[in-house]
């Protein structure tokens, strides 16, 4: 494979990232509270989320949503299948390298199942034995081995990540054994077809956040660090949950607050009304 | 001897649960109950859409407990309001909150919804997890944060495949006051236009 070829998978690949604007990268397994975004780059990401976003309204939505009007479901859904089945073998790798042997044995039996009866990874005969689907990454596995993420980074055209996400992505895509094994035009296909397959999959999503947003940017953050920590922890999700405090148990006027424009951050000194999370 | 022993590592489990706890399981008939009551909205002969959204309007106020959701999200910067602020965002909030998904709800097909199960959460809440089973792609995983008080469940925050809408929320206003020098007045202002934009479309 030439580095030509090589390129474009990595640009493919990261191009994943922009439809999965929502769902990318990690934690040390906890936000360390809810308002720490953990973004002194944020002046310069919030350019490339711009640029990225032009990327995407120009070029990268037109093809999905053209693909999703024209293209009958079933064979959308057998695209997604066959993609992912090319998926699996870094999935079963990084499955290993997390140590998690359920996971990886459900990665291992969807490889054999889906190639082979599932007619080379169209048909996901996998699930129908409960052998479901589970994404997996290098940058989860560094998350498992215990690296941070650092600070958040909005890649241009991959989109939301940091740079334990970033390496874990490259280091996916020189590793696959795939894109080593298939020709270069194959692994152009694929890569512009996992592209418009992720973008498609998102779209009604990505619409209505955009529709009901006040600032986007800040949406996506906070929704990729929550996303990626949740797949961090295999969908365990629980340690995410904020603590609500029980306002009402909170007598109304302890917190008597500062009458003014709302620019004193400082604050009221000695209030009783405990700030959540903090 | 084994059912003895079960028995008793059940009583004390019984023992060492926290007193405020309430019963997950009747917070998870609480959600049942709504989804049954979304259920009816929708299947109703003859819905126009207008008395649809006024429907769920009216559920949602009775299920959601929005001023709480509301303070949580404006976190720190609730201190800084004045009292004049506090009450003006927490109506636009609600509105918010109702205009938005509201609409969301009257516009889906042929999704069925199943509750799965229930477990405690933090102090006295019970997270009830579902899942929104669509026709196309895999079903979604939603769970609701349902807190009790004086015998009435009402929801505090709603998950979306491990994303918590409080928490999103909260994350976005905060930027929003950030980069407007801490100030929540413009935060009012868009809210207002949004309200407006809503109620028109």
């Amino acid at each position: 494979m030439n580095g030509t070829g090589r390129l474009f998978r990595a640009i493919a690949a990261a191009a994943t990232g922009i439809a999965l604007s929502a769902c990318a990268a990690s934690t040390e397994g906890q936000l360390s509270t809810v308002d720490d975004v953990n973004d002194p780059f944020e002046p310069a990401n919030r350019v490339v989320f711009a640029f990225n976003e032009a990327v995407d309204t120009v070029v990268i939505r037109p093809v999905a949503v053209t693909y999703d009007t024209f293209v009958p479901e079933g064979i959308q859904q057998g695209i997604t299948n066959f993609l992912r089945n090319l998926r699996t073998p870094i999935i079963l790798a990084n499955e290993l390298l997390q140590g998690d042997w359920e996971g990886a044995e459900v990665a291992a039996s969807r490889l054999f199942l889906n190639t082979t009866l599932g007619l080379g990874g169209f048909i996901d005969i996998a699930s129908y034995a409960q052998k479901e689907y589970q994404s997996e990454d290098f940058g989860q596995t560094l998350a498992r081995w215990g690296v941070g993420e650092g600070p958040y980074l909005v890649l241009p055209i991959l989109g939301p990540s940091n740079p334990r996400d970033a390496v874990g992505f490259a280091t996916d895509v020189f590793a696959d054994p795939v894109g080593y094994a298939a020709t270069d035009g194959f692994n152009y296909a694929r890569a512009g077809a996992t592209v418009v397959d992720l973008r498609q999959q998102t779209l009604e999503a990505t619409d209505e956040l955009k529709r009901s947003s006040i600032d986007y940017y800040a949406t996506t953050r906070s929704l990729y660090r929550q996303y990626r920590l949740n797949q961090i922890g295999d969908g365990a999700g629980a340690e995410a949950m904020p603590d609500i405090p029980d306002f009402e148990d909170i007598p109304e006027d302890e917190g008597a607050p500062v009458i003014d424009d709302g620019s004193a951050e400082q604050g009221v000194p000695g209030s009783a009304i405990p700030v959540a999370s903090e | 001897m084994k059912s003895l022993a079960t028995a008793l590592i059940g009583l004390l489990l019984v023992a060492a649960a926290p007193v405020r706890a309430a019963d997950p399981a009747q917070a998870q008939s609480f959600i049942e109950g709504l989804g049954q009551r979304a259920v009816e909205i929708l299947n109703e002969p003859d819905l126009d859409a207008d008395r649809a959204v006024a429907q769920f309007r009216t559920l949602f106020r009775e299920s959601f407990d929005i001023p709480t959701i509301g303070r949580f999200v404006l976190g720190r910067y609730w201190r800084t309001a004045s009292r004049e602020q506090q009450q003006e965002y927490l109506e636009l909030f609600e509105n918010m909150v109702v205009e938005t998904y509201a609409r969301r709800f009257t516009e889906y097909s042929g999704e069925t919804f199943r509750v799965l199960g229930s477990r405690g959460e933090g102090e006295g809440d019970t997270m009830v997890q579902s899942q929104i089973v669509r026709p196309a792609g895999p079903p979604i995983q939603v769970a609701w944060r349902v807190r009790e008080r004086n015998g009435q469940f009402r929801i505090i925050d709603v998950s979306i495949e491990g994303v918590s809408m409080a928490v999103t929320q909260r994350n976005e206003f905060g930027a929003v006051i950030q980069r407007n020098g801490g100030r929540i007045e413009p935060l009012l202002e868009t809210l207002r236009g949004r309200i407006t934009a809503a109620r028109q479309g």
